[in-house]
Formats: C-alpha cells, sequence, structure tokens
C-alpha cells in the first residue's frame, strides 16, 4: 500500500504494529518498517505522530543492526568453528559445502 | 444518484444549468435510451456484468450510471448529463487518448514483472539442477511417460492433463460454490494455508537446493532464522499491509516457485499438454456466458467487493487503496451496491481521506463550501466507483488458482489453487468507469481532485496464474539448454501479453491472459527448436556469419 496516502493515525497504528511484530525474532520486519516509514518519520512535513513514528523507526533500526551484528558474528564464529566443534557442528549444520577443507 | 442530482443542480457551476434549459429535450431522449441499450447488451452478452462495460464505451457519459442499475441513477444522471452535455463527446475522445496513454504505461509496468518472473524462474532452472529433472511425481499425473514410444508418451501426456483439468474445474467449481455461499472464511483459510505452504515449504526446499548449488555453508539456526523472516513477513504483505514494492516482490516470487513446482514435478510432455489445455481452459472459463471465472466476476461485481488481493499482480495502488478503506471497518467490503446506504458514506469517508491527502485543501475546501452533504454524496460516487471497477479484477484469478491446484498432490492442491487463482487481466474497467465519472464531476464541481484520483486509481492486474503458467512454458523452454528457443518463447509471449491488452483496450472488460500468449509461445517454441535452430546451427557449421 502506499504509506503518504493513508490517514496519520494508521500510519502511526501500521508503524506501531510492524515494531511490535518484529520482536518475535523478525528482524526483516523491523528493517521493512525503516524503509517504508522512514520518509513519513523523518522527511514530511512535521504532524502530531510524527515524533511517535520517529521514535519507533529508530527503535526498529537499532534492533535492526543488533540482529545483523549478532548473525554475523555468529556465522563467522560458526563457520569458522565448524570443524573444530566436530560432530555438534555437523549437526548443527544445514548444508555442509563440498570440496573445501 | 440523488448525490448527482443535487451536485449538479445545486452546485455553483453554471454551465450545468444553462446547458439544461436547451438540452431539455435532448435529456429526456437519453433518459429513455439508456435503458434502452441496456436491455440491449443484456441480450449480447447474457449478462449483466458486461453491460457497465459496454456501455461505458458506447454511451455517452450520462447513461454509464444507469447502467449500473441502480433506480435512481437513471433520473439524476440524466439531469447531470444534460449539465455536461455539449462537452460530452469531445471529453469522451480526451478519455479514450488517456486510455491508451496510460494503457502503454502499463503494458510496459506489467512487462517488468513477468519479466522478473521469467527471469528468476529461467535462471533457476539453469543453475540449479534440482529443478531439471522429474523424479518425482504429482498425483494428479498418475502416467509418467517413461515408454520411449511416442504414440503411448503421447496417450500418457492427454491423459494426465485430461485428469489435471478435470481436477482443475473441479476445484474452480467448488471456489465458486464457496464464493456464492459466502464462505469467506474457507476461501480465505484456504488462500492463507496455499500461501503459508508455498512460503515456508517450498522456499525450503528452494533454499537448500540454492544453497547446495552454489556450495555456500550455512547452519540451521541462520536458515531457520531466514526462513522465518522470510515466511512472516511474506505472509504479511500477502495478506495484510505492507509496502506495494514487497508485496509485487513476493507475488513475483510466490508465482515462480510455483511455476518451478509444475516444471519439476510434471512429465514432459504433460507438462506441454496442460499448457495447451490450461490456455483453452482459460478461454472457456473467462468468455462463455456460464463460464465459471465470469461468475465469479460477475458475482463480485455484484457485491462490490474485491476479491482475495493475494491472489493478483496489480501494477499501481489500486486495490490497497481498496484494502486500506474496508479494513478499518469491516472484513466485509461495505461499499455495497445500494447507493444510499449510510454504511457506504461512512466508509467512503475513510477512504477519501486517504486518497485526498496529497491535496488536502482542495477536497475540504470545495465540499466545505457546498454543505457536508454534497461532500458526502460526491465521496460515495467516487467509492461506488471505485468500488464497481475493482471487483473485475480480481475475481478471475480465483479460478485458476483452483484450476493449478489441480496439478498437485493433495497437500499441494490446497496451497496451490490460491496462488494460481488470480489469473486474468482484470483491465481496469474500473478505470474507464471512474474516468468518465471524474470528468462528469470535473465539469460540474470542482475539477482537479476527482481527476486525480482517477488516474491514480488506472492500473492494470495480472492474475498470479499467468505468471505460472508463462514462467512455466519459458523454464520448460529453456531447461532442454537451448536459448534461442527460450528467447523466442520469452518474445512470443510478451507480444501475446500486448496484443491481450490491446484487447483489453477496445473491449473493457475482462479477459483471459493466457490464451494469445500460451499459442503464440507453443508455436515458438517448437517452430524455433525444430526449424530455426537446426537451421542456425547450419549456417553457423558453414560459417555464414563469418
Amino acid at each position: 500500500m502506499d504509506i503518504s496516502k493513508a490517514p496519520n493515525p494508521r500510519k502511526l497504528q501500521l508503524c506501531r504494529t510492524y515494531l511490535m511484530t518484529g520482536f518475535a525474532f523478525l528482524p526483516f520486519v523491523w528493517a521493512i518498517n525503516v524503509c517504508w516509514f522512514f520518509d513519513e518519520a523523518f522527511r514530511k512535513p512535521p504532524y502530531p505522530e510524527q515524533s511517535q513514528i520517529k521514535r519507533y523507526v529508530i527503535y526498529s533500526a537499532i534492533g535492526t543492526l543488533l540482529w545483523l551484528i549478532a548473525l554475523t558474528t555468529w556465522i563467522i564464529i560458526f563457520q569458522t568453528n565448524r570443524a573444530d566443534w566436530g560432530a555438534t557442528a555437523d549437526y548443527m549444520s544445514f548444508i555442509i559445502p563440498l570440496g573445501s577443507p | 444518484m440523488d448525490a448527482h442530482v443535487s451536485a449538479s443542480t445545486s452546485s455553483p457551476a453554471t454551465v450545468a444549468v444553462a446547458g439544461e434549459d436547451e438540452n431539455l429535450s435532448g435529456e429526456a431522449e437519453r433518459l429513455e435510451r439508456p435503458p434502452r441499450r441496456q436491455k440491449q447488451q443484456r441480450n449480447n452478452y447474457g449478462s449483466n456484468a458486461d453491460s457497465p462495460d459496454g456501455a461505458v464505451l458506447t454511451v455517452p457519459s450520462v447513461v454509464i450510471r444507469d447502467s449500473t442499475a441502480r433506480p435512481s441513477r437513471l433520473s439524476g444522471g440524466g439531469v447531470g448529463g444534460g449539465g455536461d452535455g455539449a462537452p460530452g463527446p469531445s471529453q469522451q475522445e480526451i478519455e479514450e487518448e488517456q486510455g491508451l496513454k496510460y494503457g502503454a504505461q502499463h503494458v510496459i509496468k506489467l512487462f517488468v514483472p513477468v519479466s522478473l518472473c521469467m527471469l528468476v524462474v529461467v535462471a533457476t532452472i539453469n543453475s540449479i539442477s534440482f529443478y531439471n529433472s522429474t523424479d518425482v511425481y504429482l498425483l494428479y499425473t498418475p502416467f509418467h511417460e517413461l515408454s520411449p514410444e511416442p504414440s503411448v508418451k503421447l496417450w500418457n501426456a492427454l491423459a494426465n492433463s485430461l485428469i489435471l483439468m478435470s481436477v482443475v474445474v473441479l476445484m474452480t467449481i467448488l471456489l465458486i460454490v464457496l464464493y456464492k455461499k459466502r464462505c469467506y472464511r474457507v476461501i480465505h483459510g484456504w488462500l492463507i494455508l496455499s500461501s503459508f505452504m508455498l512460503l515456508f515449504i517450498f522456499t525450503y526446499l528452494y533454499l537448500e537446493e540454492l544453497l547446495r548449488a552454489y556450495n555456500i555453508p550455512m547452519d540451521y539456526p541462520t536458515a531457520v532464522l531466514i526462513m522465518w523472516n522470510f515466511g512472516v513477513a511474506g505472509m504479511m504483505a500477502i495478506h495484510w499491509q505492507a509496502p506495494l514494492r514487497l508485496q509485487q516482490g513476493y507475488l513475483i516470487f510466490v508465482a515462480a516457485l510455483m511455476a518451478l513446482v509444475f516444471i519439476k514435478y510434471l512429465p514432459e510432455w504433460t507438462a506441454w499438454a496442460v499448457l495447451a489445455a490450461i490456455s483453452i481452459w482459460d478461454l472457456i472459463a473467462v468468455l462463455s456466458p456460464r463460464g465459471p471465472l465470469r461468475i465469479l466476476v460477475e458475482t463480485a461485481q455484484e457485491r462490490n467487493e474485491q476479491i482475495f488481493p493475494a491472489l493478483i499482480y496489480s501494477s499501481t495502488v489500486l486495490y490497497t487503496y481498496m484494502g486500506t478503506h474496508y479494513t478499518p471497518e469491516q472484513p466485509l467490503p461495505t461499499t455495497t451496491s445500494s447507493p444510499s446506504s449510510s454504511n457506504s458514506t461512512t466508509t467512503t469517508r475513510a477512504t477519501q481521506n486517504s486518497l485526498a491527502s496529497p491535496d488536502p485543501g482542495a477536497g475540504a475546501s470545495s465540499s466545505s463550501r457546498s454543505g457536508n452533504s454534497r461532500h458526502g454524496q460526491r465521496q460515495q460516487e467516487n467509492n461506488q466507483a471505485a468500488a464497481e471497477g475493482m471487483p473485475l479484477v480480481s475475481f478471475k484469478n480465483n479460478l485458476h488458482g483452483n484450476a493449478e491446484a489441480a496439478g498437485f498432490t493433495q497437500e499441494w492442491s490446497a496451497n496451490l489453487s490460491d496462488r494460481v487463482a488470480r489469473r486474468q487481466i482484470e483491465v481496469q474497467t474500473t478505470q474507464s468507469g471512474n474516468g468518465r465519472r471524474s470528468n462528469e464531476y470535473r465539469t460540474v464541481t470542482t475539477p482537479n481532485q476527482p481527476q486525480m484520483e482517477a488516474q491514480e486509481e488506472r492500473g492494470i492486474k495480472l492474475g498470479l496464474g499467468d505468471f505460472i503458467f508463462y514462467s512455466v512454458l519459458v523454464g520448460k523452454a529453456s531447461s532442454y539448454g537451448d536459448w534461442t528457443t527460450t528467447i523466442a518463447c520469452f518474445v512470443a509471449i510478451l507480444i501475446g501479453l500486448c496484443l491481450t491488452l490491446l484487447l483489453l483496450a477496445i473491449w473493457r472488460k475482462a479477459l483471459p491472459a493466457l490464451p494469445i500468449s500460451i499459442t503464440f509461445g507453443l508455436i515458438f517454441c517448437f517452430a524455433t527448436s525444430a526449424v530455426v535452430k537446426p537451421f542456425m546451427e547450419k549456417l553457423s557449421a558453414k560459417q555464414v556469419f563469418i
């Protein structure tokens, strides 16, 4: 939907719902929230709901970043140590690359 | 259309008053004419659903309202028509010009997603060998074409496609019955289940094969997190509200996934036979007077509903508007066809707000001048116009979804049907209706605002089923590893789509999008692989190109 055409309370409600949904291990939803409401929060002329939307967008952005960092670290740690961890790591592997050491 | 009467008479538009005196006799004639025309059209098409579209084309703008079969519209429309009497025809021309202009834009807007979908399928087929070989078969194709004899293969393919098609027909009829009985929950549950399976199960398989093909390591926690995020966001985008781009992306992906599943699990000859059969079925279901898809569209039109947003790709925000407008109120469409129900006015207001927000001053100021009642009425009008237009688009898709579902094993079938269902291109009957209506408004009341809305609401919808079968054709062609054939099919399908859209602009009613494209695609595919490719090989072997 085109968010710029929606009434302001609706925007706020949507933004809030997206933020809340994101807490269910859904950083992607937070990322969507950030992209979707960024213009609303920072580039539109001010309106009453904007400050709240801004806050939600910032929270979502922080959450997305945290998840991104956490996931990247986990993947790096896991992949570098997979061979050392032995059977447990193999058991946790979705795809084990073929042909690489 | 009381709304319209009051608008034209009470409003400051002097044009309307002046015109009325001169055109009194003309009005009378027009008043009588519309019903007659309508009757004729009904006879011609054998159904009410078409009459609005037909009326839009042939009859001056006033009559359009009459064609919606609301009793009050006759008188109201007549008066309004008197108002714009003189400018009528020229406006119509302008409308047509605009229609062509926007039509061209929309053709391009549809080309991009269709091409993207085919691109995903072709790229997958060429990079992931998993989708290239058939080892497991669907329940609906009991004959596996294992014999080397062409005659046996042909017989197997025909039998398979017959079984598949009968399943499709059954599913379609089931869907219509459910829709007729207003079992919306069942249908929505069905759709949600199918999209759930596609977004989680098939995507999981796809991810696994993708990672395996590119030899990318991944651990289970990450994979589960990715699947969970992707699936939930997809469900939100398809069945709830999300940015339009995201929704379009998900719909394209889901269609591509479905096409891959068909390519993977259908035996080779059966796939071709099914393509031919489904396009014939599409033709029958949409165009024949008792065709199930047509019944669906008509029913939806009668109820002024938008159907199952999950099944249709729309090139504009149009149906999202509708979505926003009905979500706050009630799940069912509140705007009923009765013009003056209190319900509809309220909903309209909500919609109007969203619609008018780009230029907030215009709507409010103009309406406040001439009084709230007029404002409300106008809104109502707009809403109705929008609502009328919308339903057409969405309906057709459903049928196909069912049909496609037939192709799968039972588990899949449920899922599939949802996706597949959206097939036909729905044009904007809405557009034409809206545009005209807004024009009338323009002459009578406020100039710009309605026009803008009309423009915004223009857009073409294509059922996901069409995406799927286009992609099946191109993917199947590319699975032989011949790029000449693949590109020939791609071009043929796009040409067919162009022709369909052209016909759409001419007839302004919902058309099946498969027959022309698939016929072209099949002809080009076999002609290229049988004639052009050997010829090219000969040429390059003899070094003619050098």
